[in-house]
């Protein structure tokens, strides 16, 4: 379509009831889905981690190390490592990406001031956590991240996120998934620590460094080196992954789609 | 690109489940009805009476209802006190849960305050519709009119509120970049304007009241929430076709990408577009044979009833299955158990059972705008001024069509 007519058309539907809605976002965006005080936490820290994906060879190791940590119910993950088959489009050779999930710990996170009751917040050293004993499992959270970071454990029927095992950095451990990586590939510690591994490769890297969805404007502190640009947002990908229902539209299992 | 494909990634349970969509549809019925009601109990306009009763019954009963779906939608409903515990005014819900009760009762007071007369005119009844009568009517004292007017007004604020959280809720989560647009409450309002003018459609029919000014009066309802309807859908489309907009683009993509969703905006237009062509019909056919042709007009609110519904059930279920961190559409099935399939019958079971115990103890076709017992024409007198009514209908629709 050329640009007058876009225009046009654009003008027309600001015209139409567009006017009548502006004042009503501007209230909306004035005090309400603002980023509640933290609490709690060490205000002198703000960790962060580095994940270096010229290292990570997609053993998984990460995943599993992390579900039996911090016992996620069989199917939900706190971290997991999605791997693609890339095909270059003229020579037809075929590579992996890996590409490590986990909760990104935003600087603005999406998932917290949706939270009713204020169960899940961010702590001063920026790791966000769920109180699940106040969290009434309403779910908004999960439908907030845009990272598919949260789930609704079975288990406790309450939100479940990564917490970058808070409780194994207060006992002077690594996280599980850290711990456990063969590569090296995860690298998580203090950015307000000059000194401090990720401080550095942050500075060295600053350039090549990406984060996931930055149009979402959470500010993740999860950073990725060596990262493909188009895996940044949605990679547009064929999942390969089908379900195989019975009759009755039950689950059987899995197949592959090609 | 191209020739990407994703090999391992975990499969991402939807985290709303239909009893989001009953609260919805039932919260959407409310408020609207509650609109409907208005011209009559709030503002004194005499000739919308009848469609305010019926108006009335739809409110009270869904707005009983809609609390009980949204709670079941919790994973930890014993926790709901929570809520008040720990308010937390950053967040749309919150906000929701505060100003609901107070919505509830606003509405529950205004419903007590129109069947009052009514109520106190059956103090006398033998069996158990006196003994309810003369328990819930407190006293034979008059109800001034100023009251159903004042709480009506304080009614109409608070459903305002609950139209806004109700769509900002939704419309604010980034992360679904379908919802995420500023055109999602309105629309929410306008279909839900739609599925309640259905829904008198429908009890006019059942409760065998049968009148024609009502029918008429709903249908022009009908037809503005229409045009409204699809003024929002084509502003939000433009909206999209002109600067890259995320929602729309998320929509095309979607129906790009699925057969599913191209069934669905076929479904969608195609529905809305019958239903406001068949409204409009209506409407303008000639005085004369009117009549004939409005005594089918519940089947339009069945229709407008599934339009209700259906778009709630695209708008929190559907697009829930759309990946946004990974590739493709997750696979969702409606579950038999309670949060599922049991959960969407059980709603309207629950809802039914309200409508019919206030059918049997209540005598809400004699709703007004408040008054004392002698102002309420005798039961036998309105069981002929009812068939009268029916026999005048011709009149009726041409007074106000």
């Amino acid at each position: 379509m050329d640009p007058i007519r876009r225009s046009l058309l654009g003008q027309l539907a600001r015209l139409s009831a567009g006017a009548a809605m502006v004042p009503l976002t501007s209230v909306a965006r004035a005090g309400i889905n603002q980023q509640p005080p933290r609490r709690e936490g060490d205000p002198s820290k703000r960790y962060g981690m580095l994940i270096d994906l010229r290292q990570c060879i997609g053993c998984q190791a990460c995943t599993v190390s992390c579900h039996i940590e911090n016992a996620a119910p069989l199917g939900s993950f706190r971290t997991t490592v999605s791997q693609y088959e890339v095909a270059h489009q003229e020579s037809g050779e075929v590579a992996t990406f890996m590409l490590p999930r986990l909760c990104n710990h935003c600087e603005n996170p999406a998932c917290v001031p949706v939270c009713p009751v204020e169960a899940t917040y961010q702590r001063q050293d920026g790791i966000v956590v769920v109180d699940s004993d106040r969290c009434v499992g309403c779910a908004y959270c999960v439908n907030a991240c845009p990272y598919d970071a949260r789930f609704i454990n079975a288990r406790t029927q309450t939100a479940d996120k990564c917490t970058f095992c808070a409780h194994r950095l207060e006992a002077g451990l690594l996280p599980a998934c850290v711990e456990s990586c063969v590569g090296g590939a995860r690298i998580i510690g203090d950015m307000r620590d000059p000194d401090s591994q990720i401080s550095r490769m942050i500075e060295e890297y600053r350039d090549e460094l990406m984060v996931l969805q930055p149009e979402k404007n959470t500010l993740p502190q999860v950073f990725y080196l060596g990262m493909d640009e188009r895996f940044v947002t949605r990679p547009e990908a064929k999942p390969v992954a089908l379900d195989v229902l019975d009759p009755h539209g039950k689950e059987m299992g899995y197949e592959f789609g090609h | 690109m191209n020739s990407a494909i994703e090999l391992l990634a975990p499969r991402y349970d939807i985290a709303w489940y239909p009893w989001a969509v009953q609260y919805f549809f039932m919260i959407a019925l409310s408020y609207a009805s509650l609109w409907l009601a208005a011209p009559a109990l709030v503002a004194g306009r005499s000739a919308w009476l009848p469609t305010a009763r019926l108006a009335l019954l739809a409110c009270l009963t869904t707005t009983l209802v809609a609390p009980v779906a949204l709670l079941a939608d919790l994973h930890q409903p014993l926790r709901f006190w929570h809520f008040y515990a720990y308010a937390n005014g950053h967040s749309w819900m919150s906000v929701g849960s505060l100003l609901l009760p107070l919505y509830v009762v606003a509405v529950i007071v205004l419903t007590w305050l129109a069947w009052r007369p009514a109520l106190q005119a059956r103090r006398q009844a033998p069996g158990l519709s006196g003994l309810v009568a003369r328990w819930a009517s407190l006293g034979t004292s008059p109800t001034p009119r100023a009251l159903p007017v004042l709480v009506g007004v304080i009614a109409l604020a608070l459903s305002t509120g609950i139209m806004l959280y109700t769509g900002a809720e939704v419309a604010i989560v980034k992360a679904r970049p379908l919802w995420h647009t500023v055109w999602l409450p309105p629309m929410f309002v306008a279909t839900g304007f739609i599925a309640a003018a259905g829904l008198l459609l429908v009890l006019n029919r059942a409760s065998g009241l049968r009148d024609a000014s009502v029918v008429g009066q709903l249908l022009k309802v009908m037809l503005v929430a229409c045009l409204a309807a699809g003024l929002i859908a084509g502003s939000w489309f433009l909206d999209g076709i002109n600067a890259h907009v995320g929602s729309v683009a998320a929509a095309l993509e979607s129906v790009r990408g699925s057969p599913e969703w191209r069934r669905t905006a076929q479904w969608g237009a195609l529905t809305g577009a019958l239903l406001f062509g068949a409204v409009l019909y209506l409407l303008t056919r000639p005085a004369a044979r009117r009549p004939a042709l409005y005594a089918w007009a519940w089947l339009l609110g069945l229709v407008a009833l599934h339009v209700g519904w259906m778009f709630r059930w695209v708008v929190l279920m559907d697009v829930q299955t759309v990946a946004r961190h990974s590739a493709g559409f997750h696979h969702y099935g409606i579950p038999a158990g309670s949060s599922g399939v049991l959960g969407i019958v059980g709603t309207f079971g629950l809802w039914l059972a309200a409508i019919m115990l206030i059918e049997l103890f209540v005598p809400w076709r004699q709703a007004r705008q408040g008054g004392s017992a002698a102002d309420v024409p005798r039961e036998s007198v309105r069981e002929s001024s009812s068939d009268s009514s029916q026999e005048h209908a011709p009149e009726g629709a041409s007074h106000h069509g």
